[in-house]
């Protein structure tokens, strides 16, 4: 059963002349995590007050289960969020920040106490109850955020909005990890909003790659990195994205500017070739290429690996090479590729 | 020539002495508070040293009357009332250049910078990659032979980081400036790096040109340093080995002696293109990178080796 | 922030504030205490007294009652502005193209002048042709300000209202709008009522906007003068005579110069020890 389902679902800001969400249909698994994952200006803010409520669709449906919440106000959601940064009650202590969304859905105080000390056991976070928020440290902080939005029991949805951004970086795989642990252990449904493809492909079990208030693709994180439907998805994805060339397919073969790169049985024509740096290798023949740089990013046995920068056409490129690699011509061939038309992958 | 001489940061600060390439990028590479923005400051003239002096062409920094050094910060900093024309000339109206000259030089600048369509508007108006451009735009227009950039790329998003760092690097070296460029972050070293200058503590550990630096740390910090993500530990009593994340197998490797290890898997991070793996090895917390995206059981032991060769070792104290 | 090297020429710099400060602080200050330890007849014949006006000062009847009658209107003014003050700066949306019209609009009434507030007050309030009071006397209420104490103080306090709400709802505008608005969505998803998001998010954001707030209006109606005495001129009787007129008259109306100057002297150190007692009591105490 799908726990969230978006079908249709537009939305435009009052006095905006373009709708910052079209159309857009979504399901997503119970008790998953879901990850949306684009640059700033995708939607992905939108999307998540349209999730929590915090804005309500121009048009289109929104169903929690079997219910339909899209004309539901945030408070009556069951919805609960994390923040970029810690978003507490400054003037409470972490028992009566982690009580707080209970007792207004009027849980006795004993009761609430109980639960948020359940919580607080889940996440480490047990032994400093009684001290002030203002007293944690930032990751101390976002923990008990993240406590006030599971402290509900019947909670239909988590919304993560780049909660991982004011942790210091070498702590941040700690708290994806608590945070993850806890999803299991709690059975809630989650969904990530993050621009960050690291965040979204180590969260979350199916990732949505949303842009220009649409989403392009949903799929596994293999999926989306390995088999990019669109060119925009396999540009985001991977470090660094995918290469693109203008190319025709031409008697049985891609070819860019005349040249043969790879054979293909796809019908003739204009197209997009796209390759990952690791598909293609310099070579003394092949599509003729400008190195403009090169990044090592290793040295194995002895040899700098990394990443030579290339310029085709006024176009940069990148391939993954190995050993000293000087600027000048060269040739780029492909071990592998996929092409795009009109941005969509047809082979 | 730059060179520095002797310079202290701060009272009780080791001495830094180096000689920046003329007409190349040196990246100062360096955690937090290390040190590095302090340094930009003194090199800008924003903050006397607490000893020592500043050489360019063997004659002190400080007697020149306008300070060939031009400086840009991490955070975007542009007049926000101008336009990103009058933005980028705004060192040459302070000197009363003629308002034609600044013009053709402004449009200039932003030609090279990828700005011309946006001559017209506001800082507010551009996105954060756009306006670390003006600002970039205004520290050339200014004509210093010298530009430090203090992290200029730290806040903007990973992908625009990725494409700006490049172009970045084109840019500064054809324009032949001795750029001084501090970052945390190893990658861009390598990216952009003619030589790389190693900072801890307001002292620096090593220089040199980055994969020499990476090959032949003189110490455990320069190896930490000069790896991303850090180095992993493996102490036995005598020598401290480092062993960096890209060089920790997950097969067998068959040449030459390896040491086997049991790494307890605590996360697995992937961006796709390569996996971090978390873990214990023994009580030291250790990171695997491996290439493509690979699955670990968290939670559970896993067998990885590493070649004797690759092991840096250095003396504990 | 970091040590620098220090460049002794530096101080010329500083002379010109030290020089302003002397000459508008510090110099009149003690040609006051100077005058407080002597008892001057007149210009030429002039007697050390030693701390004589200090203690005939302390033992004042009528001073003590102008110092109870300031404490009291200082409090009143406090109790009403501040929560009057928050109160409009909530009601005023933070987003919508009339809001810098509406500020500017509330910032009116602190342009007028001290004297003006007095006569706009007096004529406004009056019985016979006064908008508020003919209105109030037309409603059968008998309202005389000049002849009922009652009277009298509510218009006063009616009138220090008019004048410097608006500074606390400014000051409490500008607290609110650097309260983040994810604050107010985590209180909508976790179905906080208006008052919890008031008084867990709102207040504690505006604590140190609020203290201020109140510095700045304690401060100033301890030292009320100009209004009350173009309003009502201390009256009727003396219930309206606070502590800056009833040192005016002492001074000026019976140029008792030495009682006087020990009476400031006084005066100036209750201010300053009420502000500083609320300081470390309150401001420093801050996190």
């Amino acid at each position: 059963m799908a726990a969230i389902e978006l079908s249709g679902v537009s939305f435009r800001y009052p006095g905006s002349t373009g709708e910052a969400i079209e159309n857009l249909s979504l399901n997503v698994d119970d008790k998953a995590t879901h990850a949306l994952l684009g640059a700033s200006g995708a939607g992905k803010t939108t999307m998540l007050n349209l999730l929590s409520g915090l804005l309500l669709p121009t048009s289109g449906r929104i169903l929690f289960g079997d219910r339909d919440v899209s004309a539901v106000p945030a408070a009556k959601r069951n919805v609960a969020q994390v923040f970029q940064f810690p978003v507490l009650y400054p003037r409470m202590n972490v028992l009566e920040n982690l009580v707080f969304p209970l007792c207004n859905n009027g849980w006795k105080k004993l009761d609430a106490a109980a639960r948020a000390l359940e919580i607080a056991k889940e996440l480490g976070i047990e032994i400093v109850l009684e001290a002030n928020v203002s007293a944690l440290t930032l990751f101390e902080r976002q923990l008990v955020a993240i406590g006030r939005a599971l402290v509900r029991p019947d909670v239909a949805l988590v919304l993560l909005d780049e909660p991982l951004t004011s942790v210091q970086p070498e702590l941040k795989w700690r708290l994806r990890r608590t945070l993850r642990k806890v999803q299991a252990d709690l059975g809630v449904t989650m969904i990530y909003v993050t621009h960050d493809q690291t965040e979204a492909l180590t969260f979350a079990s199916a990732v949505s790659v949303m842009h220009g208030g649409h989403i392009l693709q949903t799929g596994s994180p293999m999926e989306v990195h390995d088999h990019p439907e669109h060119e925009y998805v396999g540009f985001f994805i991977g470090s660094p994205g995918m290469n693109f060339v203008k190319a025709e397919v031409k008697r049985g073969a891609v070819r860019v500017n005349g040249t043969a790169l790879a054979s293909t049985d796809h019908a003739e024509g204009e197209c997009t070739v796209g390759f990952r740096a690791d598909w293609a290798m310099l070579a003394p023949d092949g599509l003729p290429v400008e190195i403009t740089g090169f990044r090592p990013d290793a040295v194995q046995n002895g040899m700098p690996v990394g990443i030579a920068s290339l310029k085709h056409d006024g176009n940069r490129l990148h391939v993954r090479a190995e050993g000293l690699i000087a600027p000048g011509p060269s040739h780029v061939q492909l071990k592998h590729h996929m092409l795009f038309r009109e941005g969509r992958r047809v082979a | 020539m730059l060179a520095l001489d002797a310079i202290t940061l701060r009272a009780g600060d080791p001495p830094l002495n180096h000689v920046f390439t003329d007409a190349a990028i040196t990246v100062v590479l360096g955690a937090n508070r290390s040190g590095k923005t302090l340094l930009c400051r003194v090199i800008a003239g924003l903050t006397s040293p607490h000893s020592g002096e500043l050489l360019l062409d063997d004659a002190p920094l400080a007697s020149y009357l306008e300070r060939p050094v031009a400086l840009v910060t991490q955070s975007f900093v542009n007049y926000p009332a101008w336009t990103v024309a009058d933005n980028i000339a705004s060192p040459l109206t302070a000197r009363g250049v003629a308002r034609s000259v600044r013009d053709t030089k402004a449009r200039d600048i932003a030609r090279k910078l990828g700005l011309e369509a946006l001559l017209h508007r506001y800082p507010h108006e551009l996105s954060g990659g756009q306006q670390q451009r003006v600002a970039i735009g205004r520290a050339l227009a200014k004509g210093a032979r010298v530009l430090v950039l203090d992290e200029p790329l730290v806040n903007l998003d990973y992908k625009l980081r990725e494409a700006l760092r490049e172009e970045l690097r084109g840019l500064l070296v054809a324009e032949g400036l001795t750029v001084i460029y501090t970052t945390t972050d190893p990658v861009d070293a390598f990216a952009m790096a003619h030589d790389v200058v190693l900072m801890e503590d307001h002292g620096f550990v090593q220089s040199g040109a980055p994969l020499d630096v990476y090959r032949q740390p003189k110490s455990f910090t320069a190896a930490a340093l000069m790896s991303e993500p850090t180095v992993n530990a493996l102490s036995d009593g005598k020598t401290v080995g480092a062993i960096r994340p890209e060089h920790v197998r997950l097969t067998r490797p068959g040449d030459g002696a390896v040491k086997e290890l049991q790494l307890l898997v605590e996360e697995v991070e992937t961006n796709g293109t390569h996996t971090f793996i978390h873990g214990l090895v023994g009580r030291d917390g250790w990171i695997v990178k491996v290439e493509g995206m690979v699955r670990a059981e968290i939670d559970r032991p896993l067998q990885v080796w590493v070649r004797e060769a690759d092991i840096l070792r250095f003396e504990s104290h | 922030m970091l040590p620098e090297q220090h460049n002794n020429r530096a101080w010329f710099a500083v002379l010109p504030v030290v020089f302003i400060v002397a000459f508008s602080g510090v110099v009149p200050l003690m040609t006051v205490v100077n005058y407080s330890v002597q008892d001057i007849l007149d210009v030429n014949t002039r007697f050390f007294v030693g701390f004589d006006w200090y203690r005939d000062a302390l033992r004042d009847e009528r001073l003590h009652e102008a110092f109870l009658r300031q404490l009291m209107f200082s409090f009143t003014v406090l109790i009403v502005e501040v929560p009057l003050g928050i109160l409009v700066a909530r009601c005023i949306s933070r987003s919508s193209r009339w809001t810098p019209f509406v500020l500017v609009l509330l910032a009116v009434p602190l342009l007028v002048p001290l004297n003006v507030v007095g006569t706009i007050w007096q004529i406004f309030a009056r019985g016979d042709i006064g908008l508020l009071g003919a209105a109030l006397n037309g409603l059968g209420i008998e309202f005389n300000y000049t002849q009922v104490p009652l009277h009298a103080w509510i218009t006063l306090v009616l009138m220090d209202v008019w004048h410097w709400t608006s500074l606390v709802v400014l000051l409490a505008f500008a607290g609110l709008s650097a309260i983040p608005p994810v604050y107010y969505q985590a209180a909508a998803l976790d179905g906080a009522s208006r008052w919890q998001i008031f008084r867990h998010i709102e207040l504690p954001h505006l604590r140190s906007v609020l203290l201020i707030a109140v510095l700045l209006r304690l401060m100033d109606s301890l030292m009320i003068y100009t209004e009350p005495l173009v309003l009502t001129g201390g009256g009727p009787g003396n219930t309206t005579t606070f502590l800056s007129q009833y040192l005016a008259t002492m001074a000026v109306g019976q140029f008792d110069l030495g009682p006087a100057a020990a009476f400031s002297v006084i005066y100036f150190l209750v201010i300053l020890l009420l502000c500083w007692l609320f300081h470390t009591m309150v401001v420093s105490r801050e996190p």
